[in-house]
C-alpha cells in the first residue's frame, strides 16, 4: 500500500501543480487580450489565392443538391435578471442578452423604486427635507444627511461648532463601515461565500445601536440637521464606540482571513468587471469603483468638509480596476475608517452641537418653556421654517459609495427652488453594461456586487 | 478540567431549576433554550423576569410569559414598567426606579389586532356635515 | 488689432492671476494615498515554491475552515426574541402616544406645530373650545402607514404631549387599524406614560 502510494504521490503532485499552475505564473493571465503577433502574420506570406476575374464567378457545388436547405434564425437569449432575483440587489430589473453564457448587452431598467424625492422636496421646508435624505441610500443614511447639511449649511452661510463637525464625522465613518459591510457581506453572499456575511451583519447590529442610542432610530436616523446635529450625544456613547472599533479590528481580520487568499473567491473576482482608469472617469464613476482603478481621488482629501481636514488616513488606491481590489479596498477603508473613530474619540471638543442662531436652529426645550422669545423661535421654526439666501450650490461629500452631492437651488423662500441629488449609483449602475459585457452570467452577479448599487439613490 | 466539571454542573442546575428532565423539556418546548437566572420580580400579568449577567447584553435580561399566555405569548406581553428593564433602557427594576404612578394609568394589553378586541378607527369629531334624508318614505304613504 | 491685444492681455493676465492663487486652492495631499491591489508576483524561486505549496497543500482554504470552526465553539450571538429583546435608548423612537399632565388633563393644545412639520402630512387635527373654556382638540388623527417616524412631531410639541413610545410591536393584520385617532393615542399614552416619563427624564438634560 505504502508503496503504491508513493509510487503515485509525485503523479499527484504534478497533476495538482499542473492543473492550478495557472494562478502561479500569469496572475493576470486570465484577463489578457489576444494580439496578432509575429505566427499570424506569417501564415498570409504563403501564396494565397485572391478572387480574381475568373474564380470570382465560380459558385459553390450545393452541399447536397436533394436537400433543402431551409434558412434558420439565430438569435441570443434575452433573460430578465431581476427585479425578485435574490442577487440583482434589490429591484433592479437587468434585461441582458445572451450570447451561450456570455453576456453580449446588459441593460439595467430602473425606476421600481422612484418616489419622485426631489420633486417632493420642493414642496417641503429645508427642515422636512432632511428625512428624506436617509431614505435614498438607506444602508449610509447618515452620510446623505450630511451632504443635504452642508449645502444648506452653505447657502446659509454659516459655521457649526467644532464639536457638531466631529460628531459629523465620527458618524460619517461608522456609516461607512455599515455600508462596506453591508456591500462585503453582500456581494460575499452573493458569489457563494455565507459566512462572512454573518459575522459581519453581528457588527452591523452593534453600529446600530449606535444609531439608536444618538438618534432614537436604528436606520432613518434625521440626526444630522442644517446648523449641526440633532442632540448631543449621550454619555457613554463613546466608551462604548471606543470598545466596539477595539474589537472590530478582529472581525475584519478574521473575514480577510476567510476571503482574501481563497481561491474560489479569487476565482471569482480577479480580472472579473475590470475597467481602466479611463473609462471608469469618462463614465463619471466616483468612490471605490474609481479609486479601485487606480485614480487617487477621495472627496475627504481633496475637498475636505466637516473635520476631515484634521484627521489622519490614508486613502487606499487599487491597481488592476477588478472586483477583487475593489473589495481589498473596501476591507482597508474599514480599518482607516477605525482609525478615523478613534481620532475622532480622542480629539472630540466640547461645546455645542448646534449652531447658536435661533433662526435656523430650534432652541433647547428648556429655553423654549422659559423664555417667550425662544418659544416664537420655536413656533416659527416648525411652521414656516427658515428663509434662505437665494442662490444654488452644490455640496458633494465622499460618501461610502462614492461621491454623493447634493444641488440645491433657493429662490429666497423657505423651501428649496430645486433639489437635484447626484447619486453614485446612478453613474456606476449606467457604467454595467461596459463593466460587463463579454463577461459570464454568473460574473454580472460578482460585478452588480461590487457596484454597491442601492435603488434607494439610484431611483431616488 | 475544573472549568468542565462546573459547566456540566451548570447544566445538572438548569435541569433541576427548570424543574427535572420532564420540565427541561417543557420549557425547551416552548421558549426553545434553557436558562439559569435570578427571578427579579413578577408583573400583574403574571410574566416572570431573570436576569443573569454571564450571557452577554441582550440575552442577560428575559422573561417568562405567564403560563395563561401559554403558547400564544408575543412580544408585546410585556407592560410598560417591565418594558423598560427589559430593553436595558434602564437598569432598575420597575419596584426599584421612581416611575409615575396616577390613577389614570391603563392596565397593559397585549396587541389586539386579530382579535376581536381591535382597533377600529372611527371619527371623533361631530360630523360636519348631515347627510339628506329623502321623504320618499312619507310621500309613497300618502300616496298608496 | 489693439482690441484682440487687449484681450489677449486680459487673457494671460488671468491666466497668471489663476496660476498664482492655485497653490491656495488646491489642498491634495498626494502622499497619504495607499496602493492595495496585489501588484504582479514575485517570480523569484522561493515565492513561486510558497505559492505553489499553498496550491498544492489548500492551506489557505484549511486556514479559513479553521476560523469557521472556531467559531462553533463561540456562544452565539442571536437572542431569543420575544423572551429576550435588544437594547434600546431612551430616545427610541417608536409608536406614538399622547400624553397627560398628572391630573389626568391631556396635554396636547392643539396648536398644529405637528401637523405643520409632519413631512408625511400624516397628522390631522381639529380644534374647537370646551364646554369650560380650554381649547382641546376633537380630532387628533395620525395615519401610520404614513408615518416616517422621524421624530419632528415629538421635537415641535411645545408641552410634550405628542411622543413617539418605546413600543414598537404594535404591527396589525389590517390596514385600517393604522389609522389611529386621538382616543386610540391617548389610551397608548395611558399605557405607556410610566416608560415615556421615565425616558423623557432620562434624557432632559440633551434635549
Amino acid at each position: 500500500m505504502a508503496s503504491a502510494l508513493r509510487k503515485v504521490a509525485p503523479a499527484l503532485i504534478q497533476r495538482a501543480v499542473c492543473k492550478n499552475s495557472a494562478p502561479l505564473f500569469f496572475a493576470r493571465g486570465a484577463g489578457k487580450v489576444w494580439q496578432p503577433d509575429k505566427e499570424y502574420f506569417d501564415q498570409f506570406s504563403l501564396p494565397v489565392m485572391y478572387p480574381d476575374e475568373n474564380t470570382s464567378s465560380w459558385k459553390l457545388p450545393a452541399f447536397n443538391e436533394h436537400a433543402v436547405v431551409r434558412e434558420k434564425q439565430v438569435q441570443n437569449i434575452t433573460l430578465n435578471f431581476g427585479p425578485q432575483h435574490p442577487a440583482a440587489h434589490g429591484v433592479l430589473r437587468l434585461v441582458l442578452t445572451l450570447d451561450g453564457e456570455t453576456v453580449v448587452r446588459a441593460d439595467p431598467h430602473i425606476g421600481l423604486l422612484h418616489r419622485g424625492t426631489e420633486k417632493l422636496i420642493e414642496y417641503k421646508t429645508y427642515t422636512q427635507a432632511l428625512p428624506y435624505f436617509d431614505r435614498l441610500d438607506y444602508v449610509s443614511m447618515m452620510c446623505n444627511e450630511q451632504a443635504y447639511a452642508l449645502a444648506v449649511e452653505k447657502l446659509l452661510n454659516i459655521e457649526i461648532p467644532p464639536r457638531a463637525k466631529w460628531i459629523r464625522t465620527l458618524f460619517g465613518e461608522i456609516t461607512r463601515i455599515l455600508n462596506h459591510i453591508m456591500s462585503i457581506g453582500t456581494h460575499a453572499l452573493d458569489i457563494g461565500a455565507m459566512t462572512p456575511f454573518f459575522w459581519l451583519f453581528e457588527e452591523r447590529e452593534k453600529m446600530m445601536e449606535f444609531y439608536e442610542r444618538v438618534s432614537g432610530a436604528r436606520l432613518h436616523a434625521a440626526y444630522v440637521r442644517p446648523g449641526g446635529v440633532a442632540l448631543d450625544m449621550p454619555i457613554g456613547l463613546m466608551d462604548d464606540i471606543h470598545e466596539f472599533i477595539g474589537k472590530f479590528g478582529q472581525r475584519l481580520d478574521e473575514v480577510d482571513d476567510l476571503l482574501t487568499e481563497n481561491r474560489i473567491w479569487k476565482a471569482r473576482t480577479v480580472d472579473i468587471g475590470v475597467i481602466s482608469s479611463e473609462d471608469a472617469m469618462n463614465y463619471g464613476f466616483s468612490g471605490v469603483m474609481l479609486r479601485g482603478s487606480g485614480i487617487k481621488w477621495d472627496l475627504r482629501k481633496v475637498q475636505p468638509y466637516d473635520a476631515y481636514d484634521q484627521v489622519d488616513f490614508d486613502v487606499p488606491i487599487g491597481i488592476n480596476g477588478d472586483c477583487y481590489d475593489r473589495y481589498l479596498i473596501r476591507m482597508e477603508e474599514m480599518r482607516q475608517s477605525l482609525r478615523i473613530i478613534q481620532e475622532c474619540l480622542n480629539k472630540m471638543p466640547e461645546g455645542e452641537v448646534k449652531v447658536d442662531d435661533s433662526k435656523v436652529s430650534p432652541p433647547a426645550r428648556k429655553e423654549m418653556k422659559e423664555s417667550m422669545e425662544a418659544l416664537i423661535h420655536h413656533f416659527k421654526l416648525f411652521t414656516e421654517g427658515y428663509q434662505v439666501p437665494p442662490g444654488s450650490t452644490y455640496a458633494a461629500v465622499e460618501a461610502p459609495k462614492g461621491e454623493f452631492g447634493v444641488y440645491l437651488v433657493s429662490d429666497g423662500t423657505n423651501k428649496p427652488y430645486r433639489c437635484k441629488i447626484k447619486a453614485p449609483g446612478f453613474a456606476h449602475l449606467a457604467g454595467l453594461e461596459k463593466v460587463s459585457k463579454k463577461h459570464m452570467l454568473a460574473d454580472v452577479v460578482a460585478i452588480i456586487g461590487t457596484l454597491d448599487i442601492v435603488f434607494g439613490e439610484v431611483d431616488r | 478540567m475544573s472549568k468542565y466539571i462546573e459547566k456540566i454542573s451548570r447544566l445538572f442546575r438548569i435541569i433541576k431549576e427548570n424543574g427535572g428532565v420532564l420540565g427541561s423539556v417543557r420549557t425547551v418546548f416552548r421558549m426553545e433554550e434553557l436558562k439559569t437566572g435570578t427571578l427579579v420580580g413578577e408583573d400583574e400579568l403574571g410574566n416572570k423576569y431573570f436576569h443573569n449577567p454571564m450571557y452577554f447584553v441582550g440575552r442577560s435580561r428575559w422573561v417568562v410569559y405567564s403560563d395563561a399566555a401559554g403558547h400564544d405569548y408575543d412580544g408585546s406581553q410585556v407592560p410598560a414598567e417591565w418594558h423598560r428593564w427589559l430593553s436595558y433602557i434602564s437598569d432598575e427594576t420597575p419596584d426599584k426606579a421612581d416611575l409615575p404612578k396616577y390613577p389614570w394609568l391603563a392596565k397593559h394589553t397585549e396587541n389586539q389586532s386579530g382579535t376581536p378586541q381591535e382597533y377600529v378607527p372611527y371619527s371623533t369629531t361631530r360630523p360636519k356635515i348631515q347627510a339628506w334624508k329623502p321623504k320618499t318614505e312619507e310621500v309613497y304613504r300618502k300616496h298608496f | 488689432m489693439a482690441s484682440v491685444k487687449l484681450f489677449c492681455a486680459r487673457a494671460s493676465a488671468q491666466c497668471v492671476l489663476r496660476n498664482a492663487v492655485r497653490p491656495t486652492y488646491v489642498a491634495q495631499e498626494r502622499s497619504c494615498y495607499k496602493q492595495v491591489g496585489k501588484p504582479e508576483p514575485d517570480m523569484r524561486w522561493k515565492p513561486i515554491m510558497d505559492r505553489a505549496s499553498q496550491t498544492v497543500f489548500w492551506t489557505e482554504l484549511f486556514s479559513g475552515l479553521g476560523i469557521t470552526l472556531g467559531h462553533i465553539f463561540k456562544e452565539p450571538a442571536t437572542i431569543n426574541y420575544p423572551f429576550e429583546k435588544g437594547p434600546l435608548s431612551p430616545r427610541f423612537r417608536g409608536e406614538h402616544a399622547l400624553r397627560r399632565y398628572p391630573s389626568g388633563e391631556e396635554r396636547c393644545i392643539a396648536c398644529k406645530l405637528c401637523e405643520a412639520i409632519c413631512p408625511a402630512q400624516a397628522i390631522t387635527i381639529e380644534a374647537e373650545a370646551r364646554a369650560d373654556g380650554s381649547r382641546r382638540t376633537t380630532r387628533y388623527d395620525i395615519d401610520m402607514t404614513k408615518c416616517i417616524y422621524c421624530g419632528f412631531c415629538q421635537e415641535a410639541c411645545p408641552v410634550d404631549a405628542i411622543v413617539e413610545g418605546p413600543n414598537f410591536e404594535f404591527s396589525t393584520e389590517t390596514r385600517e387599524e393604522l389609522l389611529y385617532n386621538k382616543e386610540k393615542l391617548l389610551n397608548n399614552g395611558d399605557k405607556w406614560e410610566a416608560e415615556i416619563a421615565a425616558n423623557l427624564q432620562a434624557d432632559y438634560l440633551y434635549r
